[in-house]
């Protein structure tokens, strides 16, 4: 189970922002084509910026805490990492641009207050 | 100079100079964006905090290749300017595919 816990510590993030999705209506998911057009760069840049640190030894895996499956000098759960760390990222920023727009909308914020002084 | 950290700086530049030379979307001055780092970041402290623990490492980095500074907890401080580079990018990019699907939709509807 040890070795999995990188990629349960992936899952709990997936699963902590999914409500992101459907409570504050981010359509992060449910435009997956764009999604993945903003995803994709950033794996790529960071995938390559890990094989550097791995190559140039700036840092290494605990074997215990990895399953050992690698992609290249790459251990799966980096990429994993590339893909759901921006993610959380995306409905985080679209859940936060909901709500700002809610309260923007709300009438306590387009009404001037009343004076108190009457 | 430690090599993580130069990377990291240049990293940090280099999504700035995006935005502010190409990109354009005028990120840097939304309450949406900044307040949406300061969320990330928040987390990022406990996943990252959780990865980098010297208790029970799962990324095991090289000394010789970082400043040196761990916090908060035992995480690099280089590593948030990772975090940045990596959310900031994906951010920029989908602010502008998202605007520019969105305009081509109300082009469509316009034309409709």
């Amino acid at each position: 189970m040890n070795t999995y816990q990188y990629l349960l510590l992936m899952a709990v993030c997936v699963a902590i922002t999914l409500p992101l999705e459907f409570v504050l209506h981010a359509r992060v998911y449910r435009r997956l084509r764009l999604a993945l057009m903003a995803l994709i760069p950033t794996v790529i840049v960071f995938s390559i910026w890990d094989i550097v640190g791995i190559v140039r030894d700036h840092w290494t895996y605990n074997p215990r805490f990895v399953t050992g499956i690698h992609l290249g000098v790459m251990p799966l759960e980096e990429l994993v990492f590339f893909i759901v760390v921006p993610l959380c990222g995306l409905l985080t920023y679209e859940a936060v641009g909901d709500v700002l727009g809610r309260v923007r909308r709300s009438p306590a914020a387009s009404e001037p207050r009343e004076a108190h002084d009457a | 100079m430690p090599e993580y950290t130069v990377l990291t700086v240049i990293s940090v530049i280099a999504v700035v100079a995006l935005e502010l030379a190409w990109l354009r979307t005028g990120i840097f001055r939304q309450a949406q964006y900044w307040i949406s780092m300061a969320i990330v970041f928040f987390f990022q402290i406990i996943i990252d905090g959780w990865l980098t623990k010297l208790s029970d490492p799962i990324v095991i980095y090289n000394p010789d290749e970082m400043l040196g500074v761990r916090a908060p907890w035992d995480i690099p401080i280089e590593d948030f300017g990772f975090g940045f580079s990596m959310v900031t990018l994906t951010l920029l990019i989908w602010v502008r595919v998202t605007r520019r699907d969105d305009s081509t939709r109300s082009a469509h509807k316009e034309a409709s």
